[in-house]
């Protein structure tokens, strides 16, 4: 059954924004360890005391949420899961080097 | 709808134990991972084992599951049994309606083409994207379905957006269906309709916030939020990186020794640009705040490529032959030192 059509604003989760560790767990599949453990890791850089008080850039957020998946779909723990983004995100940076020199070489 | 064989998803046979399935889905789930995988239709892949595993590492929808028999083929048409569910034992309380099957779908407005996909992606299970046949066994208001205690839920739904649209900004329709307990205590999917408006300069894996737009808590109680997850498709000229966008640009040799004024595209309409006289094919020039919108806005950097004219014609072979005469040029002076 259809209902009436609602026109939303969307509130972008970007720059600026600081986001409390709890909320963060909820949007990333993790727990307040694993944040702490990442924290360690210096893969996000919260600011306040004590962990359950932090604040963590919404920048963080699309890694995290990366790591969250990982150590939920396939087990691993959390510097596992820290090391596969890092070598995710080289990956990626090498195939956008490849396809780049790939486009000077072509014909096209 | 279409019979699953949740055995057949995960390659296991139908005695297979716990241990098997586990590592069965673990090696499946490491190769069509969507973060990780290379593989084509890994999202849609993944979704299956996703579904497959609920059932299969779950005793009771497992026994449940195989007392449909053992000659039903995927691909079959299928309805539930009118007696489905009888006869179990519930270890997590019956009766419980969590969220049931696709929470959030998107498509583009009206009018236009090329949608590229949106699903739901929520951790537990009653949430995220299965399949209709999945959720008539186990979804909402089946006796399987074991709902979080009515409390509000996140709903999480991937979004895929052109480059042009995340440069402009851009409007989504957003199909969103609920579980709804009627009268009579079963539950019905309503659906309803949102348009939302996506502001200039997102990125790449960044959060979209619908506030009350996720599962309504049991009761009066506020519920949860829509996150939408954006994800820009890859763009025929050019390459993007954070809010930086590159393009590779063709120039005639003339071009680049000489120096020359040219027009380049970028994502908010064509500028004009000046080459240096001398440059060379692989050398990225900067062109300041033409990237994505942002505080800073991005940069948009051309890649120069020169292109060599074909000698095709006797007035081109005349030209490089004058060159070879001409010219006191050794491409291969490093190889000599």
């Amino acid at each position: 059954m259809a209902g009436v059509t609602h026109r939303l604003e969307a509130h972008v989760l970007g720059e600026g924004d600081w986001i409390g560790a709890t909320e963060i767990c909820r949007l990333c599949w993790l727990d307040l360890g694993a944040v702490m453990e990442l924290a360690e890791l210096g893969v996000v850089a919260p600011r306040g005391t004590p962990p359950g008080e932090w604040q963590i850039p919404a920048t963080a957020l699309p890694r995290l949420r990366v790591i969250g998946r990982l150590m939920r779909d396939l087990g691993v723990n959390v510097s596992g899961a820290a090391l596969a983004l890092e070598l995710l995100e080289a990956r990626r940076q090498l195939e956008r080097r490849i396809r780049a020199l790939e486009l000077l070489v072509s014909d096209h | 709808m279409e019979f699953r064989d949740y055995y057949k998803v995960l390659g296991v046979e139908r005695a297979a134990s716990a241990d098997q399935i586990k590592a069965a889905y673990r090696r499946l789930a490491r190769k069509y991972h969507p973060d990780v995988s290379k593989e084509p239709n890994a999202e849609a892949r993944f979704k299956e084992m996703q579904e497959a595993y609920e059932v299969l590492k779950d005793p009771e929808k497992r026994a449940a599951y195989d007392e449909l028999g053992a000659n039903w083929k995927a691909g079959e048409q299928f309805r539930p049994p009118p007696d489905w569910g009888t006869g179990f034992e519930f270890s997590g309380g019956a009766g419980h309606a969590g969220g049931a099957g696709r929470a959030a779908g998107a498509r583009r407005g009206a009018g236009r083409s090329g949608w590229s996909g949106a699903g739901a992606e929520d951790g537990a299970f009653a949430e995220r994207d299965f399949s209709e046949f999945f959720s008539s066994l186990f979804g909402g208001g089946s006796p399987f379905a074991r709902g979080g205690g009515g409390a509000a839920r996140d709903h999480h739904a991937r979004v895929g957006l052109e480059l042009e649209e995340t440069y402009r900004g851009t409007t989504r329709t957003l199909e969103l269906r609920r579980p709804e307990v009627k009268p009579d205590g079963s539950v019905e999917l309503r659906t309803h309709t949102v348009r939302v408006t996506i502001p200039p300069g997102v990125t790449e894996g960044q959060l979209i916030r619908l506030a009350g737009q996720g599962a309504p808590a049991a009761g009066r109680g506020q519920a949860g939020d829509l996150y939408l997850e954006v994800h820009v498709q890859p763009h025929r000229l050019f390459a993007l990186e954070g809010r930086d966008v590159t393009l590779t640009f063709p120039v005639a040799p003339w071009e680049a020794a000489l120096g020359a004024s040219v027009t380049v595209p970028t994502l908010g309409g064509s500028v004009e640009m000046h080459i240096p006289a001398g440059a060379q094919s692989g050398q990225r020039l900067r062109l300041r705040g033409r990237g994505l919108p942002g505080q800073p806005p991005g940069d948009q950097y051309v890649q120069l490529k020169v292109v060599l004219p074909p000698a095709s014609s006797p007035q081109a072979k005349a030209l490089y032959e004058e060159m070879r005469g001409k010219l006191d040029f050794d491409p291969r002076a490093n190889l000599s030192r």
